[in-house]
């Protein structure tokens, strides 16, 4: 019957987002009755190695709202093309196209929402489903009631929508929560892009949001004035369902900067809107040849391709723990335990688009060949590219293609640099204190050269049309001689011993040093 | 409330009713002629009670609006507001629902017109907004073209004209402005001037679907057939995937073997609308194809005494007898013809003459009409 339209990234949106964005899930889902109903989430611009949105917050999202939310992951190479005329990293008009585009065609109504919402049916046991379904063809919008920060936060329960919805229909009461705020046609009331309502082959017809307003705020209003223009008016369902809204005023959020705040035009987008189409984006909004990875959290979840990817990777420990040091005259042992080491770099790739080149610049056969059972056990389905500079590492096996560095690095998506000791047994004990044999120093030597090299001609060598730096993952770089080198190149956080695991994106260092660098890995000196 | 309250507000509420009246007023020049006028009256009484708190009164004007138009669904839908504010959620409700019922009721314009000229209604809520926004933004294009559509769709095309007036006047060549001024103008039956206009918009916008169909009902008025004809062929080849809009140019123009497939397509999507299978018959009675067994509408509303017709099992006075506007007349002549083109060619010349002779030119039936009139001679 319908398609909720919602739209954020996983990033810290105003206060309290995952307990807002969690509730309003549920909520919604909980108001769907009709098998084709769905939720459709785009996740915009989230950073490649972030889960989406959803993800993060699934534990706290019930059966039903995982079953019916449909995630659409808008990675930052695809907004980056924009960057330069937004201030904004989520752009709501594209979102909500991109939604639009991929909604389930048997359903006749888009429901434009967002993710601090509450729809209350106001005959209890009746569904958003079975409303929509006996209105008439138009354009509806209902009021939006404000609910005080405190009340959802100290007494809703993220997973009980149910019991939610009984508390608002006593608070409404109670706290005199329900104050209807008209406003000037076209929007009709206050805050309207909380529950507009619209005929799916209305909004196909009028070419969807308007792409070009890019500063935020108004894409609602926006969208009344031209669907009022082509509906002739805007009818509301006030006597079917009111829109509760969890206040979250504590903490501005980033696209709110009081009398500072940057906004899209009102005369041009509002004031002054001649027509419902847009022509000019009549073949191009939704980005319909675009494809948009999607996400489900009730199948294939990506808890699901990490453990898949291990099992087929690593044995189970047969000890209650194995031990390491971090202690200074161990700087030059590189040995590391590799099955404890491997759940970290699968963890630093599992978000990437799955049909990711990676490239693997390893100085242990076992490395290459465990990661290589793991990323095609996590679903991958793009190459592992290996450096024939790098010897003695396996060639044959699945999805493995080797080849001249300088060959590979202008294919690759995603970097893997693993300095560890060729020569290290896979049952040897781990920072004895051993030293690196001729042959480790060899292969240590090929592998920091071509990581200098990687990371100061990064910009140079990028794939065509790729804009955005890539990521370089260095394993078995913490507190050994290996770490100055990854991080005088690449700009990774401090983090924790135990995981051997370092990431970042290549530094854009201008200091003198930052130059000699760049010129000694540049020309491999 | 004390007397002098109530009076009070009712005091504000006329004199509100009164400026409207004299200055933007919903209602026809020329006074208060009909149930449907006072029954505007008594909204706009209404809407002023109530922004002066006294919803049961304003409820009751709502409700003597609805007795004298029962059509007049914004005044049941403020009717149900009021209800809703004094507690009686049930009767509200109830208001709603009619509401929506009427509306649903209503069948819009055909698909391949101007998205104005779809709507349906009576809009004076719409004018009495779009009155409220212009108090305050005058430098704006936006609320005069919604008013002026409002008045057009209504049927007030000499109102709507005036909006569209001043919007140019913000917006010298605006396109859309002077579209809908075609439009309008179409409605008045001055169809050189909506040339004219549609000649300025399409040279802004060469390939706006909407204005070339616009433009051609225009040209068909003013009798030339292939003028009208080409930008409805323009029009097909801009519409490329809505098959129910196709459908209805290719009807205009007569062309039964474009019109086929595509009312097929609209028979499938939209099966509970008569007109769709109506057209299909029509369109299969010209092409000399039998029909296959049609779908029977239990409705024995319009124009479901025209698919009886097609079946064989009603006669031409007893349509006719049905046909109780100038619109189902000219449908009814259009089909008349259609029927009798395989046997007598003469009648229906005769019959499609008939339609051309009295039908607004907008009819989908008067463009279909006078094509086969001009393939005859």
């Amino acid at each position: 019957m319908f398609s909720v339209i919602l739209y954020g990234r996983n990033d810290s949106h105003g206060y309290n987002l995952h307990k807002r964005a969690a509730i309003s899930f549920n909520a919604i889902a909980e108001v769907m009755s009709d098998p084709d109903d769905e939720i459709l989430f785009v996740d915009y611009n989230t950073p490649d190695d972030h889960p989406t949105f959803p993800e993060a917050i699934h534990d706290t999202l019930t059966e039903k709202a995982k079953k019916v939310l449909r995630v659409f992951r808008v990675r930052p190479e695809q907004h980056v093309h924009l960057r330069s005329k937004t201030h904004l990293v989520a752009l709501e008009a594209q979102s909500r196209n991109i939604a639009l585009r991929r909604s389930n065609p048997n359903n006749r109504w888009i429901l434009y929402t967002n993710t601090d919402m509450l729809l209350v049916p106001r005959t209890e046991g009746e569904s958003l489903s079975e409303i929509l379904g006996a209105v008439p063809d138009g354009f509806y919008q209902i009021p939006r009631f404000e609910l005080p920060e405190m009340l959802w936060e100290a007494a809703f329960d993220r997973r009980d929508p149910v019991g939610n919805l009984v508390k608002l229909r006593e608070w409404a009461v109670r706290f005199h929560l329900n104050q209807v705020v008209h406003n000037f046609m076209p929007m009709k009331y206050d805050a309207l892009g909380d529950f507009q309502a619209a005929l799916r082959e209305d909004m196909f017809a009028i070419h969807g949001f308007d792409e070009d307003m890019l500063l935020g705020w108004h894409c609602d209003s926006n969208l009344a004035a031209r669907l009022a223009l082509y509906r002739g008016r805007v009818e509301t369902l006030i006597d079917k369902v009111f829109g509760y809204h969890c206040d979250h005023t504590r903490v501005a959020a980033a696209n709110n900067k009081g009398r500072q705040t940057k906004m899209n035009d009102q005369n041009r987008f509002i004031w002054d809107v001649s027509s419902p189409y847009l022509p000019a984006q009549a073949d191009t909004w939704g980005w319909p040849d675009i494809e948009i990875e999607e996400v489900r959290l009730d199948r294939d979840t990506s808890y699901e391709r990490y453990t898949a990817g291990l099992s087929v990777a690593i044995e189970p420990a047969t000890e209650a723990y194995r031990t390491t040091s971090l202690e200074w005259q161990l700087y030059s042992d590189l040995s590391y335990d590799l099955p404890h080491t491997l759940p970290f770099v699968c963890d630093q790739v599992l978000t990437y688009p799955r049909t990711t080149a990676v490239m693997l610049v390893a100085a242990r056969a076992e490395f290459v060949t465990r990661f290589a059972k793991a990323w095609r056990g996590m679903g991958f389905t793009g190459p592992i590219l290996l450096p024939t500079e790098c010897e003695g590492l396996p060639t044959d096996l699945p999805g493995i293609e080797a080849g001249a560095f300088a060959d590979l690095v202008r294919r690759t998506e995603l970097f893997i640099f693993e300095f560890g000791l060729a020569t290290q047994r896979p049952e040897e004990p781990v920072r004895t204190g051993r030293m690196p044999g001729p042959r480790d120093s060899r292969v240590l030597k090929v592998i920091g050269r071509l990581f200098a090299t990687a990371a100061a001609t990064e910009a140079e060598t990028r794939p065509s049309g790729r804009r955005l730096p890539r990521r370089f993952i260095g394993v078995n770089v913490i507190y050994n001689k290996f770490w100055p080198l990854f991080t005088d190149y690449v700009g990774a956080n401090i983090n924790p011993f135990c995981s051997q695991v370092l990431a970042g994106i290549p530094r854009q260092d201008s200091s003198v040093k930052g130059k000699i660098l760049k010129f000694r890995g540049r020309h491999s000196i | 409330m004390n007397d002098q309250g109530m009076v009070g507000r009712l005091f504000l509420g006329l004199r509100e009713a009164w400026r409207l009246r004299d200055h933007r007023s919903p209602l026809p020049a020329g006074g208060i002629a009909s149930d449907v006028d006072r029954s505007v009256l008594l909204y706009l009484r209404g809407r002023s009670i109530a922004r002066a708190g006294a919803f049961e009164m304003a409820a009751r004007l709502y409700q003597d609006a609805v007795a004298l138009e029962p059509r007049f669904a914004e005044a049941l839908e403020r009717s149900g507001e009021m209800l809703d504010v004094t507690g009686q959620e049930s009767l509200a409700r109830e208001k709603y629902e009619t509401a929506r019922k009427i509306r649903a009721g209503i069948r819009p314009g055909p698909p391949d017109r101007h998205f104005v000229l779809r709507q349906r209604g009576h809009f004076v809520a719409e004018i009495m907004a779009y009155d409220a926004v212009l108090k305050s933004l005058k430098k704006n294009t936006l609320p005069y073209l919604a008013r002026g559509n409002a008045y057009l769709a209504a049927g007030r095309p000499e109102k709507a004209l005036e909006d569209y007036d001043r919007a140019l006047r913000l917006k010298r060549k605006l396109p859309e402005a002077l579209a809908l001024k075609g439009e309008a103008f179409s409605m008045m039956g001055r169809h050189g001037e909506a040339i004219r206009m549609f000649d300025a918009a399409l040279a802004a916008r060469p390939d706006d679907p909407e204005v070339l169909n616009g433009r051609g009902i225009a040209r068909m008025a003013m009798g030339s057939v292939d003028g009208a004809n080409d930008d409805w062929r323009r029009q097909l080849r801009l519409l490329k995937t809505n098959a129910i809009a196709r459908a209805c140019v290719a009807l205009r123009m007569a062309d039964y073997g474009s019109a086929l497939p595509l009312l097929d397509d609209a028979v499938l999507k939209e099966p509970t609308d008569p007109y769709w299978q109506l057209y299909r018959l029509t369109a299969l009675c010209r092409l000399g194809r039998s029909a296959a067994a049609t779908r029977k509408f239990d409705s024995t509303a319009w124009p479901r005494p025209l698919l009886d017709f097609h079946d064989g099992r009603s006669g031409e006075a007893e349509v006719m007898a049905q046909a109780d506007t100038a619109g189902r007349r000219a449908e009814a002549l259009f089909q008349f013809g259609v029927v009798a083109f395989a046997g007598d060619r003469k009648a229906a010349a005769s019959r499609w003459q008939q339609v051309v002779d009295h039908a607004t030119p907008s009819l989908i039936e008067y463009a279909a009409a006078r094509n086969e009139l001009s393939r005859l001679a």
